[in-house]
Formats: structure tokens, sequence, C-alpha cells
């Protein structure tokens, strides 16, 4: 159904400059096309999900298993630090000369990577802090046991360490849909388009339509992501972390 | 005691600080003034190669202020103008070049500033809509003389110069002519202006003119990037305009507008009337003699001085006025 | 959108490197006012930022129940998309003027500001606290001279994450045409020329960097002690 949304031709009329939001939003023609809401949408959910999906297969197993051997703690404060000298435009921007004279097109290696560099440092930064904190009680228990490390880290570090790791990929998920609306002035689409496209052609309604998808999406992302926390996490161990105490953002 | 020391210190930090914010915050004024990103013109240019008695007149004048729309051509001839009339002894302001037609309009309206050039056919599609596209200029000039008026603003001269609207697609595509086109499935690559355009999208899918339907239209800046998208795939025709210099360059060819959807697009200055009355006759005399000498081959070579050898457009300009005399 | 093959014309252009050295000795002018007005559009959003932080957090320190509304909302514009926020004030204020871009810049650094000023007023140990108070200072004179020295590190640190964050942002700020180094990249990407494309972003990157390494040494100076507690426990 979602194909047959987006094939249809692009709307045959432009945006005239005097209509409303609420027209401009319930009127089926900027839902549907390829250059609709929904094309839109599609474009910009693809683009997110798979960067969080791959930020959170790199950086999770490598954060923990750094954070169980106890090493990497220098170099881990100093992400902390540059952390946030992500200038995800200036690298989108950076890399987009070299995807172009690759044959590359504009689109998706660039905004791709910036937004990749983006997701991986809370996701990171979360899984090592948590596992690192860790009380050294329960994984001496497990020791004790008989656990193989391996199994110290997959069945105790990690489920203890379950909800900062959660908070730390609806961080990075909440900043990439939030940062993914670049994409439309570096030569891609997604939902940013319809800020770009109000601004060229000085269209209000466009560009106020942009904000609120946009928004919206941002707000959604961070709901989705508390609820698939209650259904993923042990009810023990969101009591426990309750009383830790989350300090992330 | 160290929290003495702390306090001293972070006092004797923050009175520096304030003092360099208010200097960084004063300098490089608010909007879109001499802080801008091709060089001011006014270190350059000698002032006046005209009599004395004239150009004392001249510089008591207001200040001449031109603004180019974003993209090269533009700001090369906002700089050809101005670097031109500073020459001539006015007081010139080359302001950073932003925006396109809607803008130019609107800030020529407000105030911003009260110069600029525009081409013709895309002036007339602004100020008189519903007149009929012509490849005629000297109709197109009766159609938006008055209207211009209307809104306090003079045409002046047109330039032999043209820089027309053009659909290209690559060396090796079956079509001929535009109109060729709707039996092929083309993804379509065009600024973001072009969907609300008479002379782009709009007459194109206009089932009384073209009628075509596309593939897809994608959104890009105008500019060499439409060149770059047509060349890498991405789109296959875009609208673009028949001086750029990478359509020879990459082997790109221009369909023929059959139909006759774009109008005549000669540039030509528009400026402020209230600005022409205070200078008289004469500013309208300068400028006039300017763009009788632009041609198109002049635009072409420019494009390509900015595009393709990646020249600033400032420096362009006063090279093309020195070999013509003016500078 | 498959990629085509390459076209001659593209790998052909010599003229269109990644960077061209030539055309940065000859543009210097230009590059460094676009600096300058990064520096300028940081500062004056630090500023505002600052400004109304410690207000923010003055009151959440004197007023506790105001602590959750007040993070409630800095944390909402914080994940406010940057895109969204400058073309929200872009009608109101201009599309070219200084504060459309200013305002959502401070914006964001409230969050990262008022957690760290408030953190670092409640590290105060109690017992110093009631130190303090024992010697018969003023509530006034005791957050003046021993609360505001002990919590200059917590204050430092916030500066410097939002300082760092808010010259990346400054970037983005391009696409209403305020933008410092971001205006050298739009430029660039207009004319399909490499050079101010990457001088525009690599150098927004080092400037970042550079920031934050300035603003650690200050913060070492102004607090010397940390180093000396550093050393004491390594």
């Amino acid at each position: 159904m979602i194909a047959a949304l987006t094939s249809l031709r692009p709307s045959q009329t432009a945006v005239p400059r005097d209509i409303g939001f609420f027209e401009w939003f319930f009127d089926a023609d900027t839902w549907t096309g390829t250059t609709g809401i929904v094309a839109s949408l599609q474009d910009t959910v693809i683009l997110c999900a798979a960067v969080t999906l791959v930020a959170v297969a790199v950086s999770v197993p490598v954060a923990a298993i750094l954070a169980h051997l106890r090493r990497a703690e220098v170099s881990s404060t100093w992400l902390v630090s540059i952390s946030r000298a992500v200038p995800t435009f200036a690298i989108a921007a950076l890399l987009l000369p070299w995807s172009l004279e690759r044959g590359w097109g504009f689109e998706p290696w660039p905004i791709f990577i910036a937004l990749l560099l983006l997701a991986l440092v809370p996701i990171y930064l979360n899984t090592y802090t948590a596992i690192r904190q860790l009380p050294e009680g329960p994984v001496d228990a497990a020791r004790a046991l008989g656990y193989s490390e391996r199994s110290i880290l997959t069945k105790v570090e990690v489920a203890l360490a379950s909800s900062l790791i959660f908070s730390g990929i609806r961080v990075a998920a909440i900043q990439v849909v939030a940062t993914e609306p670049i994409r439309a002035f570096l030569g891609g689409d997604g939902l940013g388009r319809y800020v770009r496209d109000g601004f060229g052609q000085n269209n209000n309604t466009l560009v106020i339509g942009g904000i609120v998808l946009i928004g919206g999406l941002a707000a959604l992302t961070g709901l989705i992501f508390v609820a698939l926390e209650r259904l993923v996490l042990p009810d023990g161990v969101r009591r426990l972390t309750r009383q830790q105490g989350d300090t992330s953002p | 005691m160290t929290t003495s020391t702390t306090r001293s210190r972070v006092v004797r930090l923050l009175a520096p600080l304030a003092v360099l914010g208010l200097v960084t915050a004063s300098c490089g004024s608010d909007d879109d003034s001499a802080s801008n990103s091709n060089e001011p013109a006014t270190s350059e240019a000698p002032s006046g190669n005209t009599d004395p008695a004239t150009t004392s007149e001249m510089t008591d004048g207001p200040t001449i202020q031109i603004r180019g729309q974003d993209f090269s051509e533009a700001i090369t001839i906002a700089e050809v103008y101005g670097q031109y009339l500073e020459a001539k002894g006015y007081p010139v302001e080359i302001l950073t070049p932003a925006g396109f037609r809607t803008e130019a309009f609107d800030g020529l309206q407000s105030g911003d500033f009260n110069l600029i050039v525009d081409y013709v056919g895309g002036t007339q599609v602004e100020i008189a809509p519903d007149a009929a596209s012509t490849a005629d200029v000297d109709e197109i000039v009766a159609n938006i003389t008055d209207p211009l008026q209307a809104l306090g603003l003079t045409l002046l001269d047109y330039s032999p110069a043209v820089d027309g609207d053009a659909f290209v697609v690559r060396g090796d595509s079956e079509a001929s002519t535009i109109s060729d086109v709707a039996e092929l499935d083309y993804v379509l690559g065009g600024a973001s202006q072009c969907p609300e355009r008479p002379q782009c999208l709009v007459g194109l899918e206009d089932p009384d003119i073209y009628g075509i339907t596309f593939a897809d239209f994608i959104t890009l800046e105008f500019g060499p990037l439409l060149g770059e998208a047509l060349a890498n795939n991405e789109v296959d025709a875009v609208i673009w305009n028949t001086t750029a210099p990478q359509i020879t360059e990459q082997g790109f060819k221009v369909l023929d507008d059959d139909q006759g959807l774009f109008p005549a697009q000669n540039i030509a200055p528009i400026i402020l009337t209230e600005l022409l009355e205070a200078y008289g006759d004469q500013l309208a005399a300068d400028i006039n003699e300017l763009s009788a000498m632009i041609t198109t081959d002049d635009l072409l070579a420019w494009n390509t001085e900015t595009d393709i050898e990646f020249r600033e457009s400032d420096e362009v300009a006063t090279e093309w006025l020195k070999s013509k005399g003016l500078l | 959108m498959t990629p085509g093959p390459l076209p001659s014309t593209l790998v052909a252009q010599a003229n269109n490197p990644i960077i061209e050295w030539e055309w940065v000795v000859d543009e210097w002018d230009q590059i460094w006012q676009a600096i300058v007005e990064h520096l300028a559009l940081t500062m004056m959003a630090m500023a505002l930022g600052l400004i109304v932080s410690a207000f923010l957090a003055a009151m959440a320190l004197r007023y506790r129940w105001t602590m959750t509304p007040i993070t409630a909302t800095t944390s909402l514009i914080y994940t406010l998309p940057s895109v969204a926020l400058f073309a929200l004030l872009a009608p109101v204020f201009g599309n070219l003027s200084r504060w459309t871009a200013v305002l959502p810049l401070a914006g964001y650094t409230l969050l990262i500001l008022v957690t760290n000023i408030v953190a670092g007023f409640q590290a105060v140990p109690p017992s110093v606290r009631d130190a303090a108070d024992g010697l018969g200072m003023s509530r006034a004179r005791r957050v003046w001279t021993v609360d505001l020295p002990l919590a200059v590190p917590f204050i430092v640190t916030g500066v410097r994450i939002a300082t760092v964050s808010t010259v990346g942002l400054v970037t983005v700020a391009a696409i209403i045409g305020q933008g410092g180094l971001g205006r050298l990249i739009f430029s660039g990407l207009r004319r399909a020329f490499w050079t101010p494309m990457t001088v525009g972003a690599s150098l927004s990157i080092v400037l970042a960097l550079v920031i934050d390494a300035v603003i650690l040494v200050i913060g070492l100076w102004l607090a010397p002690w940390q180093r000396r507690r550093k050393a004491a426990l390594s």
C-alpha cells in the first residue's frame, strides 16, 4: 500500500502561497505521490532506522567488551569531551564532494556517515559508563558461580545496564531524527524538503508544515522508545535503575 | 586562598570577554551589508573619470545599493554594474548576494536596496503574471513598465544580453524538442522555485502547452549542481539557463522550445524611481550605456570563468570592465 | 537514483580538487570574515544562554519545585530539530537577521548550562556550607565567596559542552543566511566548487576543537585545585 501511495506522479499543481496550513495538511495530494508526506516520511524513517541500527550494532558490543575488560578508560573520557563536537552538517558537507566524485551521487553516504557518527557517541558512552559503573557484587557473584566471562557480559552486565543502554539508544535516535532534516539542504529529501521548498518558494505554509512534521516525528520517536523500553526491559532492572538515577540529559 | 584566586580570576576573565563580545557583536552588522562574500568593490575602483564638478555632485547623493540574486551570473552582473557606477563616481554599495527574484523585489520595496538587474521574462511573471508569455522582448517591456511604475520602480533600457530558460538533457537523449519528452519517462530536476513557476514545471505539465507528466521532480540548487545531477544520472532532464557553460562542457543538449513556453529573457536594470530622480538623467544615461555594452557572449564568458575556472565574481567583473576601458 | 558510470568530465576536472590551496590563500579575507561571523554568533548565543541559564538555575536552586518544569522545558527545547527551530523564527525576525539564529542557538544551550550550574552549586559539600555559616557569613557572601568558586568546574564543563555544540549548530544557521562558515559551505555547494565546502566544513570542526581546548585550559586556570586533586588521586 505504501508503494502505491508513494509511486504516484508528483502533484500536478504547486502549493499556492495563500493556502492555510490545515487546508494543506488535510489535502490528499499533499500526502501522496513521490514528493508527498508519505514518501518523505518513508525516506526519513528508513535512513534514521538504518543509522540507529548500525550504531547499536557497532557501539554496544565494542563498548560492552571494553567496559567489561576495564580497558579504554582514557579514550572513553576523551570521547566525552569531543562528543559534542560532532558537527553533523559540516561532516556531511565535507563528504559530499567525495561521494560525487566517486559517482555515488548526493546520497546516501555523506548523510548516513555523518548521522552515524552522531549516533555512535551517546550509545557508546552510555553503554560503557553503565557497565563500568556497575557495582562489583553481582559480577563477582556470577564469577563465583562459575559463569564464563562471555556469559557474565551478556547475561549479567548488559542485563543490569540495559536501562541506561536503552536510554542511550533513545537519546541517539532522537538526535538522529532531529538532525536528519539537514539532508534536504544537501541534495536529499526526507521531511526536511518542506522547509527547504518553503524557503525557496517563499511559502510559509510549507515551512510550517515541515516544522510540524519534523517536530512531530522527533516527539513520536521519544514516545516509541519509552514504550519499547517498557516492553523490552525486565521489570526488575527498571526498578533498580530508577533507584540508581539516570543522569543522562 | 584558592577560592579568592578563583573569584578574582573569574572577574578578570569576564571583563575582557565582555569587551570581546561587544566588539564582535557590533562589527559585521545585522543584515546583509558590506560584509559580503564577494568582497566590496569600494576598495578597488578609482574614483571618477569625469570632471570634478559632476563628481562631487554625484558623491553627495544617496548611496546606490545593488544586490544580486544568489547564483554566479547574477552575482557577476551585480559586480559589473556596481563597480562601473563606482568608477563613474557614484557612492555605491554592493550587498551580499542573497535570495532570488521574490526576495529581490521584496527588498526593493522595503528599502533594503535600490537597484537590481533582472531577466525581463521572469520579471513579467512576477509583476504582471496575467500577461501572456512571449519571445518578443519589446512586448514584455510594454507589459511590465507600468506595473513597475506602480511599485515605485523604473525599468531602464534592456541589454542585448540574453540568458533564457533551457530544457537540458544528456547528449545521448532521444529527444530533440521538448514535446518529445512527453513520450519518455523522464525525471526532472530543477530549483525549488520551479514547481510554482509558469515557465517551469507548471507550463511543462499544462496540457494546453506541453502536457508532460514526469516520473519525478527532484529539487536541486540552481547552478552547477543541476549539471552534476544530470551527469550522474540522478535526473534525466533539468531546467537550466542558456548561458550555463557546463552545457557544452559536458556535452549536454538544449531541447527546442517548440511550443514557445520560454519568454524573452534579456537582462534589464530595475531601479527605485526615487533614486533615479535624485541623480537626474545622468544616472539613467550611465546605466544604459553599460547595459548596451553587455552581450550574451559576455554572460557566457563570465559564467565560464566563475563556474568552470572557479574565479571569484568580483575579479571577473573588474577584469571585464578594464578590458572595455570602463575602469 | 542508481549511480551511473562516472562521467569523464567529473574525473577530469583537475581544477576542482577537494581543496585548492591557492584559493584559500587568495580568498583568505572572505574566509576570515566567515570565521569572525561564526565566532560572533557563537558568543552572542552563549552570552544570552548564560544569562538566561543563570537566572533559571538561581530559580531552581532557590525554589526547588521549579527544577522539574525547568528541566522539562529546556529538554523539550533541546530536542527541537534545529532546522525546524530556525525555520520557525525566520518569518518573525526576517530571514536574514542575526536574532533569528541567536535565539534558537541560545535555547539549545539552556539544558546543558542549567543542569551544570545547578549541579555545581548542589555539589558544594554541606560541611563546607556549615563551616561558612558558622563563620558568620551572610547568605550572599557565602554564595559569592564559597559556593561560586567551588561550582566553577561544573559551570566551565557546561560552558565547554554548550559552546562546542553551538559552534556546530551555527553552521546549520546558514540555511537562513546566517552562519559564518556554513555560508562558505553553501556557496561552495551551489557552485559545485569543492574547495570552499571543504574549507568551511573542516574549519568549523577545527574551530570547535580549538575552542574546546581553550575553555578547558581556562577552566583549569580558574580552578587550579582540580589539577592538584587529580594528581593526589592518581
